[in-house]
C-alpha cells in the first residue's frame, strides 16, 4: 500500500511527466478493485449505534439519576443564600429611656491580592482607619486572601472609606452596641463582645432573649448582583426582645453621681448604692464606683469591672443589730422599752471581751439600736437559741444567692448553727463572723419596710406589688422601724442621714476590713442601710463606702449623707409627698393686683 | 384551517413576547422592591443610631450639669416644692407623666 501511495504521490508530483492527468485510470484504481469486506459497513453501523446508546445513557443519567446533583450545581451559579441578621433587642429603663441599643457599625476587610492602591491612597486609608501606613501594610501581609482591616467603625468613616473607591477593600455590616447611659449604669447593663454576645450584666443574663434568631433567604441574583427572585422558603429573622429594666435612670444617675462624689471626698477606694422599691421589689438603682464606659473597654481593670454591690461580700457589722432586736421582740424576750444594763461597756464571753465605743450604762432596747451598743445586742442574742438566730438569718436571705437573673451574684457566708461557739454567736449578733453583699443587706431591710415580710427583688420591670415571706410580725417590724428612725435622728449614730422633708430610719455600719486571717488596722468599710418614709416605707437605700481615708470613717459620717441625698431625690422622682413639715422657701412675689374687667 | 393556524401562531408569538416582557418587568420590580426593603432596614438602623445619640446627649448627668453651670439652676427640694392634691381620677396619669 505504502509503495502504491508513493508512486501515486510521485505521479501527481510530476504532472508534466510521461503520464498525463487525463490518462489516469480511475476505474481501475487498485483501491476500487479490492472488494470491501461486508463486516466493515456493519462495524461502522454498530459503532454509530453504540455512540447513540452512550449518548442516550448519558442523557438518562443526567436527566434521571443525577438530575438533583446537576440542578444543584446549576443553581449554585446563580442562586445565593442571604443571611438575614436579627437585630439585638434594646435595653431600656422603666421610663423607656435607652440604656443599650444596637447600631450599624461597618467592618472594613480586604483581599490583599486584589488590592490596587497607590502609596498615597494607602496612606489615606490608613489615616481613616486610625492606624499608621506600616501597620496597614503589616495587616495586608498577613493573608493574601482575607484580612480584617478594622472592625466596627463609625458610619461616617465607612462612607469616607467607600468614597476612596479602592479595589479589593470591602465592607461588611456588623452591629455594635451603644450605651447612652455610659458609666453610670455600666455594671447593671453590662456589655457585649465584638461578636455581639453578652459578656456581663443584663447583656449576659438575658443573652438568649436579647439575641433573637437570624433568618435566611434563597434568592437568584443577576449578573450585576441584584436580587431578582426569591426561591424556596425564606426563614424570616426573629428580632431580639427588648428588655425593660426596673432601673429608673434618673435615680441611677443621681445615685452614681453621689457615690462617686463621696468616694472622691473621702479618698475612698470604692463605693456602691442600691435603691429598692419596697412595694414591687424592683431595683430602682444599682450603682458602683469606680466604673467604666461600656463602649471603650481597653485598659480596664478588674476593680472597675466589679459590680461590688452584688459580688463583694463583707461582714455586715452593726446593720445586723436591728434584726437581733426584731427577733428578741418577736420571741417575747424583750419589749421595746425593756432596760438592758450595758454596764461599763464591756462584756466577757468565754474569755473574750466585747466592748462598746463608750460606756452607756442602762439602755432600753430602742436605745441599744439607736446608740448601736454591741454589749446590749450581745446580751439579747445570748438569751436566744443559736438555731433561732440561724433561722432568722437565713430567712432574711443571708448565706443564699439572691433570686436574681444576674451573673455573679454571690451568696455570702452563714455557717451552720451547730458549729457556732458561744463567742461566735455573740459576734454574729453585731455582724461579725458572717458575710453578705450590699444587695443582700438592702433586700434584708425590706423585712422592716414591708411590715415583717421579705420580698423577692427584680431587676426587670414588675408593675404589680409583690407578696413576701413573713419573717417578723407587723408590730415588731413597726417598732424596729421606730428604732431605726431614732438611730437616724438626733442622739443616734447617723443624724446626717436625715433628708429634708422625709422621715427616714436606718442603721449605720462601720467595720474593720478583714485582711488575711485578722483585721486590718486602719482599713474600714462604712455603710448605711435605711428606709423612707418611716410610716409608710416606699424605698430601701443601702450605701457602702470602701476604705474611706480622709479622716472620717464612720458610716454615720461617710455613708449617711449619701443616703440622705439619694432618698430625697428618689422620693421626689417617684412623686412621694414629704411627710415631715418643711419650712417653705416659696415666697409669693408682691405686686399690685390688677382689677379684673367684666 | 390554514388561516386559523396562522392566527393562532401569531397569537402564540405575541403571547410569548408578552410573557418575556412580563417576567422581565417582574424581575425589575422585584429588584426595586428588594432595594427599597434594604433601604428601609438601613433607615431603621439609622433611626436607632440617631436615637441613641440623642439619648447620649440628654443623659440626666449632662442635663443636670448644663442646668447647673450654664443656666444657674438648682435642684428642687421639698422646701421649694408646692404639693397640690390632684383630683382622684387624674392622679394616676399625672404621677406617670411626672417621671
Amino acid at each position: 500500500m505504502s509503495r502504491w501511495f508513493k508512486s501515486w504521490g510521485s505521479g501527481r508530483g510530476a504532472p508534466s511527466g510521461a503520464v498525463s492527468a487525463r490518462s489516469l485510470r480511475y476505474a481501475t484504481s487498485p483501491l476500487l478493485a479490492s472488494k470491501t469486506p461486508p463486516w466493515r459497513s456493519k462495524f461502522l453501523v454498530a459503532l454509530l449505534g453504540a455512540g447513540f446508546v452512550v449518548l442516550i445513557g448519558r442523557a438518562v443519567y443526567v436527566q434521571v439519576w443525577g438530575t438533583e446533583f446537576y440542578q444543584r450545581k446549576g443553581e449554585d451559579r446563580y442562586a445565593r443564600t442571604l443571611d438575614l441578621p436579627a437585630s439585638r433587642g434594646r435595653i431600656v429603663d422603666r421610663g423607656g429611656e435607652l440604656l443599650a441599643s444596637s447600631v450599624e457599625a461597618p467592618t472594613v476587610w480586604a483581599i490583599p491580592r486584589d488590592l490596587k492602591a497607590s502609596a498615597d491612597e494607602k496612606r489615606r486609608l490608613a489615616r481613616l482607619l486610625g492606624m499608621s501606613a506600616s501597620e496597614l501594610d503589616k495587616r495586608l501581609a498577613d493573608n493574601p486572601n482575607f484580612v480584617y482591616l478594622k472592625r466596627q467603625i463609625d458610619e461616617s468613616v465607612a462612607l469616607q472609606v467607600r468614597a476612596l473607591g479602592l479595589k479589593g477593600i470591602h465592607q461588611l455590616t456588623e452591629y455594635k452596641r451603644r450605651y447612652p447611659a455610659g458609666e453610670a449604669a455600666a455594671h447593671v447593663v453590662g456589655f457585649t463582645n465584638v461578636e455581639d454576645r453578652g459578656q456581663e450584666g443584663i447583656e449576659l443574663a438575658f443573652q438568649d432573649a436579647l439575641a433573637g434568631r437570624d433568618g435566611t433567604r434563597r434568592v437568584i441574583k443577576d449578573r450585576l448582583g441584584r436580587v431578582v427572585e426569591d426561591i424556596g422558603e425564606s426563614v424570616p429573622p426573629v428580632d431580639g426582645r427588648d428588655i425593660e429594666l426596673a432601673i429608673d435612670s434618673k435615680v441611677q444617675f443621681f445615685a452614681y453621681q453621689r457615690v462617686r462624689d463621696a468616694v472622691a471626698e473621702h479618698k475612698a477606694k470604692a463605693g456602691s448604692v442600691v435603691v429598692l422599691d419596697v412595694q414591687t421589689g424592683e431595683v430602682l438603682a444599682l450603682a458602683n464606683y469606680p466604673s467604666f464606659t461600656p463602649g471603650e473597654r481597653r485598659n480596664l481593670s478588674g476593680a472597675q469591672l466589679r459590680n461590688r454591690a452584688l459580688t463583694d461580700t463583707f461582714e455586715p457589722g452593726s446593720t445586723m443589730k436591728p434584726f437581733i432586736a426584731g427577733l428578741a421582740l418577736d420571741s417575747g424576750l424583750v419589749k421595746a422599752h425593756t432596760s438592758i444594763d450595758t454596764g461599763d461597756g464591756r462584756i466577757q464571753i468565754t474569755g473574750s471581751t466585747i466592748s462598746d465605743h463608750k460606756p452607756y450604762g442602762v439602755l432600753t432596747v430602742e436605745e441599744v439600736i439607736q446608740k448601736s451598743s454591741n454589749v446590749g445586742t450581745v446580751k439579747m442574742a445570748m438569751r436566744m437559741p443559736a438555731r433561732e438566730m440561724w433561722d432568722m438569718f437565713s430567712a432574711i436571705g443571708l448565706g443564699q444567692k439572691p433570686q436574681l437573673e444576674f451573673p455573679g451574684a454571690v451568696s455570702g457566708r452563714l455557717r451552720p448553727y451547730k458549729s457556732w461557739r458561744p463567742i461566735e454567736q455573740a459576734t454574729m449578733s453585731y455582724g461579725y463572723g458572717l458575710s453578705a453583699s450590699l444587695f443582700q443587706l438592702a433586700r434584708a431591710y425590706t423585712v422592716f419596710a414591708r411590715d415583717g415580710e421579705l420580698i423577692p427583688v427584680s431587676l426587670t420591670k414588675a408593675e404589680q406589688p409583690t407578696g413576701g415571706v413573713r419573717v417578723f410580725t407587723p408590730e415588731t417590724a413597726r417598732s424596729v422601724r421606730h428604732m431605726l428612725q431614732m438611730a437616724a435622728g438626733d442622739g443616734g449614730t447617723a443624724p446626717k442621714a436625715q433628708p429634708v422633708g422625709y422621715s427616714v430610719g436606718g442603721k449605720t455600719g462601720t467595720a474593720r476590713k478583714q485582711e488575711g486571717k485578722g483585721y486590718a488596722d486602719k482599713k474600714y468599710r462604712a455603710w448605711f442601710v435605711g428606709l423612707a418614709p418611716v410610716d409608710k416605707p416606699r424605698i430601701v437605700v443601702a450605701v457602702m463606702v470602701d476604705e474611706p481615708n480622709n479622716g472620717k470613717f464612720y458610716g454615720g459620717d461617710v455613708a449617711a449623707p449619701v443616703f440622705a441625698e439619694v432618698v430625697q431625690q428618689t422620693l421626689r422622682t417617684l412623686g412621694v409627698a414629704p411627710d415631715l413639715e418643711v419650712v417653705p422657701q416659696i415666697v409669693a412675689r408682691h405686686s399690685d393686683t390688677v382689677e379684673e374687667s367684666f | 384551517m390554514t388561516r386559523i393556524n396562522a392566527v393562532l401562531l401569531l397569537a402564540l408569538i405575541v403571547s410569548c413576547l408578552y410573557l418575556v416582557k412580563v417576567s422581565y418587568d417582574s424581575r425589575r420590580l422585584f429588584s426595586a422592591l428588594d432595594r427599597a426593603r434594604a433601604d428601609a432596614v438601613r433607615l431603621a438602623s439609622d433611626h436607632e443610631r440617631l436615637q441613641s445619640e440623642r439619648q447620649a446627649q440628654a443623659t440626666p448627668l449632662r442635663v443636670e450639669r448644663v442646668a447647673r453651670e450654664k443656666l444657674a439652676m438648682r435642684s428642687a427640694t421639698p422646701a421649694v416644692t408646692e404639693y397640690v392634691e390632684a383630683p382622684r381620677a387624674a392622679s394616676a396619669p399625672a404621677a406617670e407623666g411626672g417621671r
